[in-house]
């Protein structure tokens, strides 16, 4: 709907902007495992705040992920199919994890492996409602503003950075429908922080095109949101953290 | 829906006919302060509720912009345009179909504004309506300043020699921290006194006058405030918890500790006693003692193959605090007391840690025996009565600093002090039969003894500007120095009469004093060069330089004075020298982890001993050892499975006791302990393989591994029984001896999230030579352990977890195989936990250990239920107290039976211990207590 609008107002009132935006953004994307066990509902204050000291020298390191977007699409994944470690003495495979966005066509398609299979979700692309705040901050170089949602299965709180000067709705995760590229998002005050650290305008119609054939579970946006839904509620029952098989 | 949209929207087109057509549209332009037009700039459209986004575009090359059929409400309209304030404009819909705001001026940043926000990338700046947020971190000041030099640096805010504040040209009237006045209402008192480093945010703000907040009635009037908001690490924080309890018996049992925190620093304080056999701290105890600093991954000096398997001099064996996990120890009773204070600093670069921890033990034991020993030539049974008390008392001092000198090298510095010293009493009565031959023992031992033990390390690490390049040095010294004397007093009586003269008695009444002093000083490099990005090429070198010097007195008291006896006395001094280098190739990729290495050992050590060190010619003692020890390690991770292979040589040292020549512990008269200085270190090759799998949708999951070693220079303690039955023994080197095991566990839930049911089983087989009376003896012992657990949580009111052990060993002996036994010990039993109403909970833990030995000569069948209870209510705000009942022991069978079958002796021991006795607690934690219904399943 607000796309339709949007395309309208494009193409009616304002014929002339047709500048061809593209690009590559690289995000680091770090998650605060403390500070989520610290939401067990299942965990003491005490046991929380012993966690808390205990960990207080230790971060974890981030992990590479990619977005590449122009004005009609974008696809965000892990920027290496492997995680490696610093000293080079572990690599594991990262879960899959590709999220591809149609703005023109209003669908995506994504890849998401998580409780041991891969999902394929291909369905029409709700907008999050978004609310716009009065703060402005720079992110690698781009002055942003600050933006607010939430999401409704995982009960997070959502906030996004995006450009004022990157005119395209595509962001990191699941996220996306800003004025402007997103180019941090923060999940829950801190638990999880995407930041883009690279923004690389070029040609990347190659990536956003390219079809890497992966075997899946075809669903809709409902049967993975009561996947999510069930399995944090189970989980929280059996006191077992849920994020450890899911993605935050 | 959409379709359903597009319809309204096309009603909405087509019903612009009417006088009010729900539908309007709204159009205007955007230009700067100068009027000129600003294209591309992104407008917005929010409702005014809550600022969601509405709809959203940019202005055309004109500066212009327009949101046709709009639904007709109040909206706020957004404009935001890099180098330029956001500026919000309420739209009214009016009556017309079009509402046109015409030309909008926006204002730019302040230079030094934008400047600041973009410089400082992490500091956000608020505009909140007339609110602008400033990020103290965002302007730097020296250290020590107050919050007056912060707001001299604020871009709009200027501040006169008085200490007057002016923010965008007006007075500030009022300072506010955290939204509080601060002591009056002098705005000048906040900022002369608070330093500036406790400063998280800045807010400069319109705020009402006092008169209009007193009166109620706005006037309309607005003066600038400023308001401080201070940082986390400034507020403070404090908890602690204490429990006590008196039960019957006598039984006690007193704990507690207080913390203070900022995001600094920690400070805490604990203490405990005792009389329950808790001799150390719990993990929890142990974490909150300890805090940021409790594990640190990183302060092994010692560099080598990561897989570790390589035993290096020394080690901090008990410099640390104490911790147990809280467990009561069943051997005895003893009384304990304890207490430490630690105190933490952190930061980025620094961290500061140091305590101090005491603690002591009075244990008194008591315990009887029967052993059975096997030679090649017949057996014979040893029954004897013990009991002993002694007391012991640890003063442990330790810091550690680390200090990140730069973004690339960083060093830690460790020291640990332990003062300890103690007494131990000993008598015991010991019957030895063989077929007709009998004799007997009883000593009476006492002794004394003090140490000081001191443990230092600096490790140096280094990050080159390559990636993956890394270099790191060690540096440690260390050092024991322990004394003692002891007083040796037996009567031994042999019965059998060959002479015909009657029993022969042998007294023995000796003083002893022992030194002993070692030194160490050992030095590690360790080396990373990354070939490529999945290949990395390691190089290490262990230096160490160690030196024993043992002086040890015998005096045996005789009527003429004590003498001193020249066969049991001893000095000796040993100098090791130990050098080790080692290579690694390591591979890392696409879920492959290899690593391959070779280490070569060289291990020299020059000893020399003499009766006394008065003495005039000494025996020298000379080894020379050199090996090459290979190393591999594989693993590789697919989705939800892993597998690795593991292959490593572990050379162990012997200790400096094993190496002492002649006697070293002859206080037992009939098992006299020698040492063997031509001792060789021991190697023992490791093979181990593993596969796991764990599936996070059903969570199935099961577990193998295999594992293998084989031993060469294995260090046994041989043994030579004389006719008299007196046993001695000495460590030597033995090849041969094999270790191969297995584990296996499946785990399933039989009912998602309530029910879940794991099977197990470990099979072990040992085979461990020794050499008794020079004949060699094969023990080999085939261990299988198989075992059921289940999770039943299928209520929140009520959980168990019952289990079911079995496990038999049968023990074959080369040289007897009329000894070879079959012990069978099957453990049931399970953890039950109720709530009941009112916040009463009850836990109950069930063990019954049925213990079954079956050999030809001594058939020996034992059943052991041992039931603790505990029932608790937990109250006040946030149930931080708590009163607890406990039930040790319901059924009074606690005996410390343990039975042991080793190379070539049967033992079984029974120990009295804690058994039966009743407790009543009360704990109370400021932080609130937890009603443990659940077994902690490792989130």
């Amino acid at each position: 709907m607000k796309r339709i609008l949007l395309l309208i107002l494009l193409l009616s009132a304002f014929p002339t902007i047709a500048q061809k935006l593209e690009g590559v953004v690289t995000y680091d994307r770090t998650q605060d495992y403390v500070k989520i066990m610290s939401r067990m509902s299942f965990l003491s204050l005490d046991q929380k705040e012993r966690m808390k000291a205990t960990n207080k020298n230790y971060s974890s390191r981030p992990t590479q992920m990619v977005l590449y977007f122009n004005e009609d699409q974008s696809l965000y994944t892990n920027a290496d199919e492997y995680w490696r470690s610093e000293d080079g003495r572990w690599s594991y495979r990262n879960s899959d994890y590709t999220i591809r966005r149609d703005f023109k066509q209003e669908t995506k398609s994504d890849v998401i492996e998580m409780l041991g299979k891969t999902y394929i979700i291909e369905d029409s692309l709700p907008t999050p409602k978004w609310k716009i705040l009065n703060q402005l901050k720079d992110i690698a170089g781009h002055i942003c503003m600050k933006a607010e949602t939430e999401d409704p299965v995982k009960e997070q709180k959502v906030v996004a950075w995006f450009a004022q000067d990157i005119p395209v709705s595509a962001g990191p995760e699941q996220y996306y429908g800003l004025p402007g590229l997103i180019l941090e998002l923060d999940l829950n005050d801190g638990d999880v922080v995407v930041t883009a650290t690279k923004i690389e305008l070029r040609d990347v119609a190659k990536e956003l095109t390219a079809n890497k054939k992966i075997k899946g579970k075809k669903i809709k946006t409902s049967d993975y949101d009561k996947i999510v839904k069930d399995h944090i509620q189970s989980s929280m029952k059996a006191q077992e953290n849920p994020y450890w098989s899911i993605r935050y | 829906m959409k379709n359903l949209l597009l319809l309204l929207l096309l009603l909405a087109g087509c019903s612009t006919a009417f006088a009010q057509s729900p539908r309007f549209t709204i159009r205007g332009s955007i230009a700067d302060t100068n009027k000129a037009v600003l294209p591309g700039a992104t407008v917005m459209l929010l409702t005014p509720k809550d600022s969601a986004l509405v709809n959203f575009g940019r202005t055309n090359d004109k500066g212009a912009f327009e949101f046709r059929n709009v639904k007709r409400a109040p909206y706020i309209l957004k404009v935001s345009y890099v180098g330029f304030l956001p500026l919000q404009k309420e739209v009214d819909p009016g009556d017309g179909d079009v509402t046109d705001l015409g030309t909008l001026e926006i204002k730019p940043i302040q230079k030094e504004l934008l400047e600041v926000v973009v410089k400082t990338a992490r500091a956000p700046l608020s505009i909140r309506g007339d609110t602008i947020e400033y990020n103290a971190s965002s302007f730097k000041v020296p250290a020590g300043s107050t919050v007056e030099e912060l707001l001299k640096r604020l871009p709009g805010v200027q501040v006169d020699q008085d200490g007057n504040i002016k923010a965008q040209g007006e007075d500030v009237k009022k300072v506010t921290v955290d939204g509080k006045t601060f002591f009056g209402t002098d705005p000048k008192l906040a900022t002369k006194n608070l330093p500036a480093e406790a400063i998280d945010k800045i807010q400069i703000f319109n705020d009402k006058t006092e008169a209009a907040k007193t009166t109620g009635i706005d006037d309309g009037k607005r003066e600038k405030a400023v308001n401080l908001a201070l940082k986390e690490s400034h507020k403070r924080g404090g908890f602690g918890k204490v429990t006590a309890g008196a039960g019957t018996k006598d039984r006690f049992q007193l704990r507690g500790n207080y913390n203070r925190f900022n995001t600094k620093e920690q400070m805490s304080v604990l203490g405990f006693g005792n009389n329950i056999n808790q001799t150390g701290l719990s993990w929890d105890d142990y974490q909150d003692f300890r805090g940021s600093q409790s594990f640190n991954w990183e302060d092994q000096g010692d560099f080598g193959f990561y897989s570790g398997g390589m035993y290096f001099f020394g080690g901090d064996d008990g410099m640390g605090v104490p911790l147990t996990g809280g467990y009561s120890s069943n051997r005895g009773f003893s009384r304990n007391y304890a207490g430490g204070a630690n105190y933490n600093y952190d930061t980025k670069k620094t961290k500061l840690s140091s305590n101090y921890f005491y603690n002591q033990t009075g244990q008194t034991l008591s315990s009887t025996s029967n052993k059975q020993t096997f030679l090649p030539e017949g057996t014979f049974v040893t029954i004897s009565g013990n009991s002993q008390g002694s007391f012991t008392r640890n003063h442990r001092g330790s810091a550690r600093y680390e200090q990140q000198l730069d973004s690339l090298n960083t060093l830690v510095l460790i020291g640990n002090l332990r003062a300890n010293s103690g007494n131990n009493a000993q008598f015991s009565n010991q019957n030895f039969y063989r077929a007709a031959d009998t004799s007997q023992t009883n000593l009476d031992n006492r002794n004394n003894f003090n140490g000081l033990q001191l443990a230092t390390t600096a490790i140096f690490r280094h990050k080159f500007l390559k990636k993956g390049r890394n270099f790191a040095a060690s540096v440690a010294f260390n050092l024991n120095d322990s004394d003692g004397t002891a007083k040796q007093r037996s009567t031994n009586t042999f019965f059998t009469d060959s002479t015909g003269a009657g029993p022969t008695v042998v007294r023995i009444n000796q003083d002893v004093t022992n030194s002993s002093l070692r030194t160490e000083l050992k030095s590690s490099l360790h080396y990373i060069e990354p070939l490529t990005k999945t290949m990395f090429w390691e190089t290490f070198y262990n230096f160490s330089l160690r030196n024993d010097k043992v002086d040890r007195d015998v005096f045996d008291l005789t009527d003429q004075g004590a003498v001193r006896n020249r066969n049991l006395s001893r000095y000796y001094t040993n100098d090791y020298t130990y050098n080790r280098v080692g290579t690694v190739l390591r591979y890392s990729d696409k879920g492959f982890n290899i690593s391959g290495g070779l280490a070569g050992v060289w291990y020299k050590l020059a000893g020399r001993f003499a009766s006394d060190q008065s003495a005039t010619t000494f025996t020298n003692v000379s080894r020379q050892y050199f090996t090459v020890a290979p190393n591999f390690s594989g693993n590789y991770r697919l989705k939800n499975k892993s597998m690795g292979l593991y292959y490593n040589v572990n050379i162990q040292q012997p200790q400096t006791s094993q190496l002492q020549p002649g006697v070293v512990d002859n206080s037992n008269p009939r098992f006299i302990q020698e040492g063997n200085p031509g001792l060789l270190p021991s190697l023992t090759h490791n093979l181990n393989g593993s596969f796991s799998s764990f599936n996070p949708g059903n969570f199935v999951n099961y577990y193998l591994s295999l594992n293998y070693g084989y031993n060469i220079n294995q260090i046994v303690y041989n043994q030579t029984i004389d006719e008299n039955l007196i046993t001695t023994s000495r460590p030597e080197n033995i090849s041969g001896g094999t270790r191969v095991g297995s584990y296996l566990n499946f785990g399933f839930p039989l009912k998602k999230t309530k029910a879940t049911l794991n099977l197990g089983s470990s099979l072990n087989f040992n085979k461990n030579p020794i050499y008794i009376n020079t004949v060699l003896n094969d023990t080999r012992s085939d261990n299988y352990n198989f075992r059921v657990n289940l999770d039943l949580t299928l209520f929140d009111k009520f959980t168990l977890y019952p289990y079911f052990n079995w496990g038999i060993t049968d023990t074959r002996y080369s040289i007897n195989s009329s000894q070879n036994q079959k012990i069978y010990n099957h453990n049931y039993g399970g953890a039950m936990n109720i709530q009941f109403p009112g916040g009463i909970f009850f836990n109950g833990q069930m063990n019954y250990q049925i213990y079954k030995l079956k050999n030809e000569r001594f058939p020996f069948t034992q059943k052991l239920p041992i039931l603790n209870l505990a029932v608790y209510k937990q109250f006040l705000k946030d149930n931080k107290a708590e009163v607890r009942l406990t039930a040790y022991d319901v059924f009074n069978k606690n005996r410390g039976i343990t039975q042991q079958a080793y190379q070539n002796f049967v033992q079984k021991e029974e120990v009295q211990t804690l058994a039966q006795y009743f407790m009543l607690s009360v704990s109370y934690n400021v932080r609130g207590l937890k009603s443990q219904m659940r077994q902690n399943n490792g989130w």
